[in-house]
């Protein structure tokens, strides 16, 4: 009766594979970000059936759904922009950054563009504080990040959607070119299973909380 | 035993178990440090830095490792730059710790300052408001200003439903996290969660449904602000307009101790009315915690309108109101002039008090005393039952519990959580029964039998055993151990201690009275026998069926011959009429019936007499425990005029009879009662009203450290010594249980629910949306064969007749088997076949 589990039932196994059958409550990021595929968001059955895969409570799996930015919990527009404007971020003028942008498209945080285009959403420390103004991106195609952002490339980018709907790679708008490392990790391919990346947001989110405490 | 530390706590020397928190260890000095996070009963988390203290400790040479010496030869203490958490640290030799420093004082203040920043403070209309920790430590702590923002204070839900009786205030909730981990680390049944973070943390549930756990009001004790409310208490009454009465849970044989808090209203006419029931602190059998049972339905059923007030009498064949004088006198007529034939047939929600009374009524009358138990065994509980200084609580590594035929959490709730602590404490669990039930998530051993062989597994376990004591019976052999079994008694046999629970599930009189045979012979071959955290505990339907026992009254298979034939039947607190329509047909033969009764139940309606009794919540009496503690309870509320306590009916009756009985009070009966019951010599109200101290000390001025449970000051009650434990050896009996042919088909199986139709579940407000309608259980493939689905409307064939239900799917049934829950309308209680049919459809 698991629908989830009958549709993604090689994908699940593949990640479960991943985990000591006994700490199989492990997968549940990874579960979630694939439920998360289908709608761009994880609906209440969704939680339930996670729940009997890793044979652990609905309420567990829906606390960590909340958590995380990463996972959204209501539907959203075709694309999410997610802005941070944790501490650090907003030293860097993450705050004014947000205001402009929204006032721009005509929205508040959290609301999607009448369009259903774009939804704009202030998020926790995406552990790339000292290239602020940054957002990540949500979409179909997977996740993206955008650093040393101004108004101007943030609408530039919305506009390139509304114009053709594709996604133009992240390099030319974002001032990423000539950067070597970056603690934030670039996915260099497009995510549908969930696989390291994520592993490496949850991370990063982490390191929000411990920012979070000093607020 | 652990090494000690010694340390000074605000200038007074300390000595504890090395391990101890500083919280705890200045709590055994009598030294208050204010938290709200942390709870004696749950590991530390450090979650609020309420109880945040300067600690000092020995400077140590690096060099020598020892510790560095002022002038005066004192050792120099080091104190951190920054305060600590007294819930997270450890004691430590030499450590000192300053609790009341400028410095202490002054991070008080800012943590207050910091969890009142959007707090709503609308302790005027919060219940917790006068027994709130927050309340407490805000007034003798806190800053008394606020630099925060008022205007920018969050708003979230005031009345958040959790679950049907549970309500969150989003606004009062400080994230203390204790009701999540009550739910996690106690019962293990995370349904409640934290959601957010951050400034937007919220407690919130995604089980379907959602806060629905046989312990969450107890969330609602430990909850350190009037977030958590029950639907039955909330602005229901001020904390400080309540009085105290001390009282035993009346719904199982746990027999937690609680308290009822009564107040004078004025739609009760200015007379005491209960408002709510709050645990009572007894370490040994109930903790801190009750379940849901006794919090909702523990007391609504005496406020209910239905109560019989008045004594009836059939005159042409019509129920009618008559005089105590009268009713008694014409009972006790029939009772004398039915000379031998008189057949008193009680239930085990009777006190002690009753059932002796009624035993001596009975036998002076020459009758016979049955006792209304689908459960055998009281009889060797009494001889093998846990020795006295039994404590649940106390079991863990080393030790092994046996549940067998039973669904613990449903049958025992708070048995439930101390058996699954015990394993958590790393006890081998041993659960044997033929489905899947919620405690098999902690099982060391897990051990399925088909229904009906209950008693075959535990005779196989007691042959996997190679040390034996005694000669076994030739039959013996052909119970094979398999090698679940072989392990699981092994396992059991090597315990340093062992006790077993034997239940009801699936079982009728004959066949539990073999089981609990079987399991008294287990434990004697294991020898876990005669000392404390050892023996035999019956996990009764009733709160007093052990006391029931005790007092002598036994139950039979033979009930409706016994019913038909008898010249006066004498029905006291029971109801067989409603229980099953053959014992109505059996009360219909027999001359004459007396039914002494709360409401008017299906017997009551088909009695010659009936007689109104009091209430538990309305008089005083004992009950003993599935464990043989004997534990008093006293009156709160005053009863409906015209009632009275069974004892004295009783009593009354046989003076009427010419019989020499007490009916003054329940004390002088419980006198007589010490005196001739030899298990209960020596015993009197007053020894069961000692107490000692218990840790962890609760219920006083401090409730931010324990919740609002009470502090045990009525008493803790005695607890029986077995005859094992009185050295009285103890002869093993064998008894080859006869073989039965099981038919082909569907097979009915009685269980048992938590939530069920009880007379005294029934009237509660607060459950009525927990109490389902009459339902039945069956797998996928059984529903698949009958072609039905989750949720249709059936029809149960039992023994020629048709009894409407609810059809449910449960993975945990076996195949072609059909749970029954008991006292929810359907008539089974023993193993038989039934068949199950599309329900008519009633004409609209
Ligand atoms: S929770 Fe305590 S402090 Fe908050 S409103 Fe209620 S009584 Fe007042
Ligand atoms: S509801 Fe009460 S117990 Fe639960 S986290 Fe909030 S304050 Fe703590
Ligand atoms: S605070 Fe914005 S990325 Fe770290
Ligand atoms: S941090 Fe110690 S009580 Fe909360």
């Amino acid at each position: 009766m698991n629908l989830l589990y009958e549709k993604y039932a090689a994908e699940i196994k593949h990640i479960l594979a991943k985990y000591p059958a006994d700490q199989k409550r492990s997968a549940v990021m990874p579960l979630l970000y694939l439920a998360q595929q289908e709608q761009g968001y994880i609906q209440k059955q969704d939680l339930q059936m996670i729940a009997e895969i890793l044979d652990i409570s609905a309420t567990d799996v829906g606390s960590i759904v909340g958590f995380y930015t990463l996972y959204h919990d209501h539907p959203g527009g075709k694309h999410r922009l997610q802005v941070c404007n944790d501490l650090p971020c907003a030293l860097r003028g993450a705050d004014e950054f947000l205001e402009k942008l929204c006032e721009n498209l005509g929205v508040q945080v959290g609301e999607t563009t009448p369009d259903g285009l774009v939804t704009i959403e202030a998020v926790m420390c995406l552990a790339g504080c000292d290239r602020a103004p940054l957002f990540q991106v949500q979409d179909a195609e997977g996740i993206r990040y955008y650093e040393n952002q101004t108004v101007e490339t943030a609408l530039q980018l919305v506009e390139h959607w509304r114009s053709d709907g594709a996604t133009p790679a992240p390099s030319p708008l974002g001032l990423r070119a000539g950067q070597e490392k970056s603690s934030t990790p670039l996915p260099d391919e497009t995510v549908t299973g969930l696989s390291a990346e994520v592993r490496d947001e949850t991370a990063s989110d982490t390191a929000a909380t411990e920012t979070q405490e000093t607020d | 035993m652990a090494q000690l530390i010694s340390l000074m706590i605000d200038d007074k020397p300390v000595k504890v178990p090395e391990g101890t928190l500083i919280v705890n260890a200045a709590k055994k000095v009598g030294i208050d440090i204010p938290v709200f996070c942390y709870h004696p009963k749950m590991e530390p988390v450090g979650m609020c830095r309420m109880c945040l203290v300067e600690i000092g400790r020995p400077q140590i040479d690096r060099e020598t490792r020892k510790p560095v010496l002022d002038e005066q030869g004192n050792p120099v203490i080091q104190f951190g730059p920054k305060l600590e958490t007294a819930c997270t640290t450890p004691v430590s030799e030499g450590m000192v710790v300053m609790g009341m420093s400028d410095k202490v004082k002054k991070g008080r203040q800012d943590i207050l300052e910091f969890l009142l920043t959007s707090h709503p403070l609308d302790c005027p209309i919060c219940d917790k408001g006068g027994e709130c920790p927050l309340q407490n430590l805000t007034m003798e702590h806190g800053p008394g200003v606020s630099r925060f923002l008022y205007d920018e204070k969050m708003h979230l839900a005031k009345h958040y439903p959790l679950g049907d009786l549970i309500l969150l205030d989003r606004e009062r909730c400080i994230q203390c996290g204790r009701c999540v981990r009550f739910q996690d680390e106690i019962v293990g049944e995370p349904v409640i969660g934290f959601e957010q973070r951050g400034r937007s943390l919220q407690i919130e549930t995604f089980s379907d449904p959602g806060f629905d756990s046989y312990y969450s009001g107890n969330t609602t004790d430990i909850c350190p602000v009037g977030a958590l409310t029950t639907t039955d208490f909330r602005f229901g009454a001020r904390p400080w307009e309540l009085k105290p009465v001390a009282s035993v849970c009346s719904q199982c044989p746990v027999g937690c101790n609680i308290t009822y808090n009564i107040r004078r209203e004025a739609r009760a006419g200015g007379r005491y009315v209960i408002k709510r029931v709050l645990p009572r602190q007894h370490e040994e059998v109930n903790e801190i915690w009750i379940c849901d049972k006794a919090r909702f339905a523990g007391y609504q059923y005496a406020e209910s309108p239905e109560r019989l007030t008045r004594p009836m009498l059939r005159r042409n064949g019509e129920l009618v109101e008559s005089s105590w004088d009268e009713a008694l006198q014409v009972v006790a007529e029939r009772f004398k002039a039915a000379t031998g034939g008189l057949v008193t047939y009680a239930g085990g929600r009777l006190s002690n008090e009753d059932l002796f009374n009624l035993k001596q009524l009975t036998e002076g009358l020459k009758g016979q005393a049955i006792l209304k138990s689908s459960i055998g065994g009281g009889v060797l509980v009494a001889q093998m039952g846990v020795a006295k200084g039994t404590d649940l609580g106390k079991l863990g590594a080393g030790d092994a519990i046996l549940v067998i035929a039973s669904d613990l959490q449903e049958e025992a709730p708070i048995w439930w959580l101390r058996v699954k602590q015990a394993a958590d404490r790393g006890a081998t669990l041993i659960v044997v029964n033929p489905r899947q039930t919620r405690l098999d998530r902690f099982a060391t051993h897990t051990l399925r039998y088909d229904y009906g062989s209950e008693t075959a597994t535990v005779l196989a376990m007691i042959n996997a055993l190679e040390s034996k004591k005694t000669r076994l019976p030739d039959w013996l052999a052909k119970y094979r151990p398999n090698r679940f079994q072989t392990a699981a008694a092994k396992a059991f046999a090597g315990a340093k201690n062992g006790i077993i629970l034997f239940g009801q599930e699936g079982m009728d009189l004959p066949r539990s009275q073999e089981l609990a045979l079987a399991c008294a012979n287990l434990l004697f071959l294991t020898d876990h026998l005669g000392s404390p955290n050892n023996g035999l505990i019956g996990v009764w339907e009733s709160a007093n069926t052990q006391g029931a026992w005790d007092m002598g009254f036994r139950p039979s298979t033979e009930l409706k011959e016994m019913f038909s034939s008898a010249r006066a039947v004498y029905v006291v607190a029971a109801d067989p009429a409603g229980d099953d329509p053959s014992l109505a047909d059996a009360l219909e033969q027999s001359e004459f019936v007396v039914v002494q009764e709360l409401f008017l139940t299906s017997t009551a309606r088909l009695a010659d007499v009936v007689l109104p009794v009091t209430a538990q919540p309305e008089r005083e009496g004992t009950y003993t425990t599935g464990e043989r503690r004997v534990q008093r309870f006293f009156p709160a509320i005053p009863a409906p005029g015209g009632v009275i306590p069974d004892y004295e009916i009783a009593a009354r009756i046989g003076e009427r009879s010419g019989l020499k009985m007490e009916n003054r009070a329940a004390s002088l009966v419980f006198a007589q009662l010490a005196a001739r019951v030899s298990d209960y010599e020596g015993l009197s109200y007053r020894s069961l009203a000692e107490t000692h101290e218990q840790w962890p000390i609760i219920g006083r001025d401090d409730l931010y450290y324990g919740g609002t449970a009470y502090e045990n000051t009525q008493g803790l009650g005695v607890q029986l010594m077995p005859s094992s434990q009185k050295r009285k050896i103890f002869q093993v009996n064998w008894q080859e249980p006869p073989v039965r042919v099981s038919g082909k088909g569907l097979l009915g199986v009685p269980i048992t629910r938590l939530y069920d139709r009880g007379a005294t579940v029934t009237p509660s407000r607060s459950l009525a949306s927990r109490v389902p309608g009459p339902f039945i259980l069956v797998n996928e493939t059984t529903a698949q064969k009958l072609d039905m689905h989750n949720d249709a409307p059936v029809q149960l064939m039992l023994a020629g007749s048709a009894y409407s239900a609810m059809l449910r799917v449960d993975t945990a049934v076996p195949e072609s088997v059909v749970l029954v829950p008991r006292s929810l309308g359907i008539p089974l209680s023993e193993l038989q076949p039934v068949d199950i049919r599309v329900a008519e459809t009633t004409p609209a």
